[in-house]
């Protein structure tokens, strides 16, 4: 719709008599300084459960979704990132990028809320808007520099895991090899 | 300096090395007589190539390569009347050969954000791999 492009007029709805703000889809959303944020993240990380976070990029993703004219599958690369990065940057999480290296898909979210030092609240923000996109259980894996490889779900913890044990991206993406999904 | 010229000039010099003052004036007299003889030496040379002595060194210079920017005769931007001064009938390449080639033009220019439509043949390079595509791809990696 509207030539494929996104269009961000008119996406929030400000309601100062009910002193509420809605998304043009109808969901209510509430402005959170950075460092409140910040805190509550941090203190998910801590208890390692970021399923707000998650759940948060779903809602994103189904934003970004509702501006597709077509399935995200059969659109380019670009055309979804379009969205993408609007959508992330409506909501003040950065701009979002895609790499490729070699098979695999990296999203970069650039200027991104400084949340936790692992990242991992903007993995699962990233892993929530683009299962929700690709209509896939997707992670997003913290590969430093604001770079999240984008995996399967059940090999996220390994490479989570290679990550921690001081692996870069390109050695991860050397220790991964492209097989036929079953 | 000529090749054979060169040869003789080495030969010489290994001949001094060896014996110094006894072949030298023997060998430069022998240059001197082939270059006195036609004022060219390849040319007053024999037929038969001049071997090379057994001790002959190699001689290894490196193979240099110098870039040199193509002739341009005219700026790329050309003025757009240069085609119009040929008569309609005449076809561009039976011009004579010190005519210019006609400017580049674009084929076809789409419409922004409309995309290029191939009526007649599929595009030399590949198309582009959809969002679907390359998820599928990440989301079949595995550890090796």
């Amino acid at each position: 719709m509207h030539d494929g492009r996104f269009d961000p007029g008119g996406f929030y709805e400000f309601n100062l008599n009910g002193g509420m703000i809605r998304t043009r889809n109808g969901e209510r959303v509430v402005v959170l300084s950075e460092d409140v944020l910040s805190s509550l993240v941090a203190a998910a990380a801590r208890d390692g459960d970021l399923t707000p976070l998650r759940r948060l990029g779903e809602l994103l993703g189904e934003q970004a979704l509702a501006s597709l004219d077509r399935p995200a599958s059969v659109l380019s690369a670009e055309a979804v990132l379009g969205h993408v990065s609007a959508v992330t940057a409506l909501f003040g999480w950065g701009r979002a990028g895609f790499e490729r290296w070699g098979s695999a898909l990296v999203v970069t979210l650039r200027d991104k809320p400084e949340l936790d030092e692992d990242e991992l609240g903007a993995a699962a923000l990233l892993g929530g808007m683009f299962s929700e996109i690709s209509r896939r259980q997707v992670s997003c894996v913290p590969t430093g520099e604001s770079k999240f490889i984008m995996v399967d779900f059940e090999v996220a913890e390994t490479v989570w895991g290679w990550f921690k044990d001081g692996a870069d991206l390109p050695a991860i993406i050397g220790m991964l090899e492209a097989k036929r999904a079953s | 300096m000529t090749d054979r010229e060169d040869r003789l000039r080495s030969l010489l010099d290994k001949v001094r090395a060896k014996r110094p003052g006894e072949r030298e004036t023997h060998a430069a007299e022998a240059v001197d007589r082939l270059r006195a003889g036609s004022g060219n030496l390849a040319a007053a040379a024999p037929a038969a190539p001049l071997s090379d002595p057994p001790t002959s060194p190699q001689i290894e210079s490196p193979t240099r390569y110098s870039s040199q920017p193509p002739r341009v005769e005219r700026p790329l931007s050309v003025e757009p009347r240069a085609r119009s001064s040929a008569p309609p009938s005449q076809p561009a390449l039976a011009a004579s050969p010190t005519q210019r080639p006609a400017a580049i033009r674009p084929q076809s220019v789409a419409p922004t954000g409309q995309p290029v439509v191939y009526a007649t043949e599929q595009p030399e390079f590949p198309r582009p791999k959809t969002f679907g595509e390359l998820l599928e791809l990440t989301l079949s990696l595995r550890p090796r």
